[in-house]
Order: structure tokens, then C-alpha cells, then sequence
């Protein structure tokens, strides 16, 4: 050979040793030529052990099956599958143990012959990073969830005294009606009929009692997220019956103006009802403490500027005071001296993992207006990847 | 005069809750009317009628409680019975203060609220009897003359014919006139009866 020739062999050999990822030469039948410093390193063979070998026996099943028919495939014309893409693969090292490497595959012709050179990475410890984000992202979203769910519990521990007056009224109401039912069979006085009646009437409230608990067993669920299309008026409609418990234990009205024909939003039907619920509790709070300018609480949903869903709920109550403003979201504040403060915090969280946005406006007359915002479901799918 | 047929008015703003307390006073014999708001209970409020108010506490827009002081602005309070579903015990306590008759709690005893509204129909009958009595005596003072009054308080405090014509420089004589004239407009027949009367 040329001084020339073995000076540029020299410094093949050389560029080959020196790249820190694998470089593998194959020729058309599939048979290691070159194996670089990097990748005895990597599979733990010697050159010597594989060069004239087939390149598939640094693979792992299925693959190993596959490739010989890759190759056959792409000599006789077909579309490359890997050639210039690149994608991972698994290979297997020569004590058998298989790992994840990154290929890239170029083609190379000379003196008539074509050759192809492949240059591997070994991305274990990217996979194994990969892994601990989706096990880190994976527990962070549980603890979103645990913490919603205290949330919710802290609601209706709030709303306990309004729950009990709530299932004591059809309680009682059975009670009076059950007593007056057996005085009246008793005088004889009453015909089938009314007896009847009443019997159906009994019936009712307890119907009525049992809702409550229902709707309150639903609060407390610790259940998994489950996000599905609903529409935003059902979701607060189903709401209204506690939020207005809440309300009438403190002699206030509640009232929903829900426009109609609103888009379908992709939520978790019982977080939405619990931001309601704590932007409700906090309308509340802030009334008793105002100067009784008003008892009435409105809740309101349409259509933002953007197209978004949005849903308000009006107060008239004592306001919040300027330099609390851009605290009031912040976990463990609060204005009451017996509030623990994560209410808000939560809420604006949830509707953050929704893709919305939580806020407040000072009304024109008394009181403050609190605003959450969710895409519509077309926005929340299309997003997501 | 014929003591007319009380009512039990029921005031709450929960309708099963109005709904069962008219059956019950019916399985006693009792006639109830139910109203779901305060105002709309004063509204139709009538003080010549006779009868209790069973009466919650809290409701939206006018309580039980400033119902009861706005009845007694008005000067003809029938009597009431609270009841709450709330266990607001301190305002039990200033209620009662305020005359009412008791303060219930929810699910109550039929048999505790039947008791207790015997107990407020009785007085509402005796509230009754005496403003009428009362008035009965207005009227029957109004006929008086300022003179007659003068000769009916000193007959009434005692003084004999002659102290009386004494106090006010008349003859006995004329003060035996006074006297009958006096006997005459407020229908009674004796001293004895007069004195009751008045007092």
C-alpha cells in the first residue's frame, strides 16, 4: 500500500477510536467490517471477536429476526427505514444483558461496493432519567389529587353545620308527618286516601334527605382524576343544591344565571364543583363580614373574550383589602382567623392543571367577583400530546 | 261573646316541613294556615284573629325573631312558639326574654309541640279576654263627663258622698246625681261592681 493509503487508513482507524459513540461498519450481506474502540466498549466484544460476524448477533429477539429482512428489503430497492432517520433499537452485549442505544445508519459506496455505517449511543441513563420523570411527574399529580381531596373534606367541614339543618328539615318533616299520620288513624278521621299521602309524602323527604348525603358522599371521594367532556352547566347545576345548603345556613340567596349553548370543556367533574364550592364558601365569608349591603350571591357562566368558558361568582360582601390582593392565592393565607387558607390555593391549582386561569374583579357596587376560565374541550385536545 | 275558632299559623320557609305541621294540628282538631315567609305572614296578619304562630327561626329575608319584635311594634303579639332546626341557643334565651311562649327544636315530639300550642291558645284566649275587657272600659269611660270622671276616681278610692262633694265644692246633693248618672253609663250596679271594674 501507498505511504498516502496507510497514512489515511491510519487516520480512519484513528477518527473510529476516538468518537465516544459506537461506530459499526457492515457490509451488504450484513457482516462486520470495522468495530470502533467505543463500541467493544459498549457490548463487550474485542474487534477480533466480531469482525466476518453477522450484525445480528448484537441484537437481541425480535430484532435480530427482523433485520436480516431489512436488509434484504432495502437492497432490493425498498424505502429505507432507517437509513438517515435514526431511531432506538436494543442491543445485546456479549454477557447476553440487552440495553437501549440510539442508531443512525448512513450508507457508504466505494470501489463498487456498498457498505453501511452505523453509529450507536447508549442512552441507558437517559431512559433511566426518563423513568424517574414520569415516576416524579406520576407522584406529583397524586399529591395534586391528595390534596384536592383535603380540600374537598375541609369544605364540608365547613359546611357541616349547614349539612346537618339541611338533613334535619326533611328529618323533622317526616318526623311531624309520621306522628300526625297515626293520630289520625287513630280518631279514625282520615280516609285511605290521605293516609296514602302522606305515606308518599314521608317517602319524599327522605328522598330528599338521602340527596344531600349523596351529594355529599361525591365530595368526599378520594377518586382518581377522571377527566371527560362535560358541559359546564351541568357540572355547576349539580353543584347548586350544596352551594345553596351553604348559603341558606347563613340566610343568603343564591342565585345562577348559566348561559346556554356553552362548548364542552374537558374536566374533572367533582374538582370544577369543589372550586365552586370553596369561590361560594368565600362569598359567604366575605358578606358576613361586610356591612349588609346585599344577600345575594350569583353565580354566573358564559363565554370569555377568548372563546373560553368562564364562570364568575359575584358577592356583595366587604371586599378584599388591597394589600392582600396579590396574596390571596397564596397557601396558608387567609383573612379569617379561623381559616386554615388552602382553599384558594387549591382551587386556582385544579383549574392551572386544567389549563385555565382563576382571578378577581372588584364589582362596581359592593363586594368582588371571582373568575375561573377552562378551554373548551376542541383546545384541551388539541394541546394535549 | 263566643270565643271565635283559633288558628295555628304556621310560618317556615320550608314547605314539607309547613306542609306536615297543618296535617298535625288537623289530627287534633286544630285549623292551621301556613305561610312560607315572615312578610308574607304580616301581610295577612289580623289581630282580631285568634290563635298562636308556631314560628321558624331562621329564614331568608325577615327572621323569626324580628317578626316577633315587629308584632310587638304593631301592639297585638299573638303568642309564639319558636322552632329552629338550628340549635341557636342563645337565641332561645332572648326570645323567651321576649315573651315567647317556648323554643323547640327539630325533629321534635309531636306530643311536645301539641302541648305547647294548647298551652299558647289558652293564653292567646286570656290575652284575648282581657283586652277586651279593657276596652269594654274605654268605652264606657268616654261616656263620662269630665266632672262624672272626677266623682268616679274619689268614689273609687273610698270617700263617702260628703268628703267627695268637699274635694270638688259641690253639694252633696249634686254629688249623688253625678254618682247615679255615673252608675248609669258604666252598667253596673253596685259600688262593689264599679271598683271591680275600674281596676
Amino acid at each position: 500500500m501507498q505511504q498516502e493509503d496507510l497514512d489515511w487508513r491510519a487516520r480512519f482507524e484513528a477518527l473510529l477510536d476516538a468518537a465516544v459513540d459506537a461506530i459499526v461498519v457492515i457490509d451488504e450481506a450484513g457482516r462486520i467490517q470495522s468495530f470502533s474502540r467505543a463500541a467493544e466498549r459498549i457490548f463487550g466484544y474485542s474487534q477480533s471477536e466480531v469482525v466476518g460476524e453477522p450484525i445480528e448477533i448484537l441484537m437481541p429477539s425480535p430484532y435480530r429476526e427482523e433485520h436480516a429482512g431489512y436488509l434484504t428489503s432495502y437492497l432490493t430497492g425498498a424505502p429505507p427505514k432507517i437509513i438517515g432517520i435514526g431511531r432506538e433499537v436494543v442491543g445485546q452485549r456479549k454477557d447476553g444483558s440487552t440495553f437501549p442505544l440510539h442508531l443512525s445508519v448512513g450508507e457508504v459506496s466505494s470501489s463498487g461496493k456498498r457498505s453501511f455505517v452505523g453509529i450507536l449511543r447508549d442512552v441507558s441513563n437517559q431512559k433511566k432519567m426518563e423513568q424517574e420523570q414520569l415516576q416524579l411527574h406520576e407522584e406529583a399529580q397524586l399529591n395534586r389529587e391528595r390534596l384536592a381531596h383535603a380540600g374537598r373534606l375541609q369544605i364540608l367541614g365547613e359546611m357541616a353545620a349547614g349539612i346537618a339543618h339541611e338533613i334535619n328539615q326533611p328529618l323533622s318533616a317526616i318526623s311531624t308527618y309520621a306522628q300526625a299520620a297515626g293520630r289520625l288513624l287513630q280518631s279514625g278521621e282520615s280516609e285511605t286516601g290521605e293516609q296514602l299521602e302522606i305515606l308518599e309524602k314521608i317517602a319524599v323527604q327522605a328522598q330528599r334527605a338521602g340527596e344531600v348525603i349523596r351529594r355529599m358522599r361525591a365530595l368526599a371521594a378520594e377518586g382518581e382524576t377522571s377527566r371527560q367532556i362535560v358541559d359546564i352547566n351541568d357540572v355547576v347545576g349539580e353543584v347548586l343544591e350544596l352551594a345553596e345548603i351553604d348559603a341558606r345556613a347563613h340566610e343568603y340567596i343564591l342565585k345562577a344565571d348559566l348561559a346556554p349553548s356553552l362548548p364542552a370543556i374537558l374536566a374533572d367533574r367533582i374538582q370544577i364543583q369543589q372550586v365552586v364550592l370553596n369561590l361560594v364558601h368565600n362569598a359567604i365569608e366575605a358578606m358576613l363580614d361586610g356591612d349588609g349591603a346585599g344577600d345575594v350571591i350569583l353565580i354566573r357562566s358564559g363565554p370569555d373574550d377568548e372563546g373560553r368558558v368562564e364562570v364568575c361568582v359575584i358577592d356583595q360582601g366587604v371586599g378584599l383589602a388591597k394589600e392582600d390582593e396579590d396574596r390571596v392565592f397564596d397557601p396558608f393565607f387567609s383573612t379569617k382567623q379561623s381559616g386554615l387558607g388552602i382553599g384558594l390555593s387549591i382551587s386556582q391549582s385544579i383549574i392551572q392543571a386544567h389549563g385555565g386561569e382563576m382571578g378577581f374583579r372588584r364589582n362596581q357596587g359592593p363586594g368582588m367577583t371571582f373568575f375561573f376560565n377552562l378551554p373548551t374541550a376542541e383546545e384541551s385536545t388539541v394541546g394535549a400530546s | 261573646m263566643e270565643p271565635p275558632e283559633p288558628t295555628v299559623f304556621i310560618v317556615d320557609d320550608d314547605e314539607a316541613v309547613r306542609d306536615s305541621l297543618e296535617i298535625l294540628c288537623r289530627s287534633v282538631g286544630l285549623k292551621g294556615e301556613t305561610y312560607a315567609s315572615a312578610t308574607a305572614y304580616l301581610e295577612a296578619h289580623d289581630p282580631d284573629r285568634a290563635g298562636c304562630l308556631v314560628l321558624d327561626i331562621r329564614m331568608p329575608g325577615m327572621s323569626g325573631l324580628q317578626l316577633q319584635k315587629r308584632l310587638e311594634e304593631l301592639g297585638s303579639p299573638p303568642p309564639i312558639i319558636f322552632i329552629t332546626g338550628h340549635g341557636d341557643v342563645p337565641m332561645a334565651v332572648g326570645a323567651i326574654q321576649r315573651g315567647a311562649v317556648d323554643f323547640i327544636q327539630k325533629p321534635f315530639r309531636d306530643q311536645d309541640l301539641l302541648d305547647r300550642n294548647q298551652q299558647a291558645l289558652e293564653l292567646d284566649v286570656e290575652r284575648r279576654r282581657e283586652l277586651h275587657k279593657r276596652r269594654e272600659l274605654e268605652r264606657r269611660l268616654e261616656r263620662l263627663t269630665a266632672r262624672e270622671r272626677e266623682v268616679l276616681d274619689l268614689v273609687v278610692a273610698g270617700n263617702p258622698n260628703k268628703v267627695v262633694a268637699g274635694e270638688l265644692g259641690l253639694s252633696q246633693r249634686t254629688v249623688e246625681i253625678h254618682r247615679s248618672h255615673v252608675m248609669e253609663k258604666m252598667e253596673v250596679e253596685s259600688l262593689a261592681e264599679l271598683v271591680r271594674l275600674v281596676t
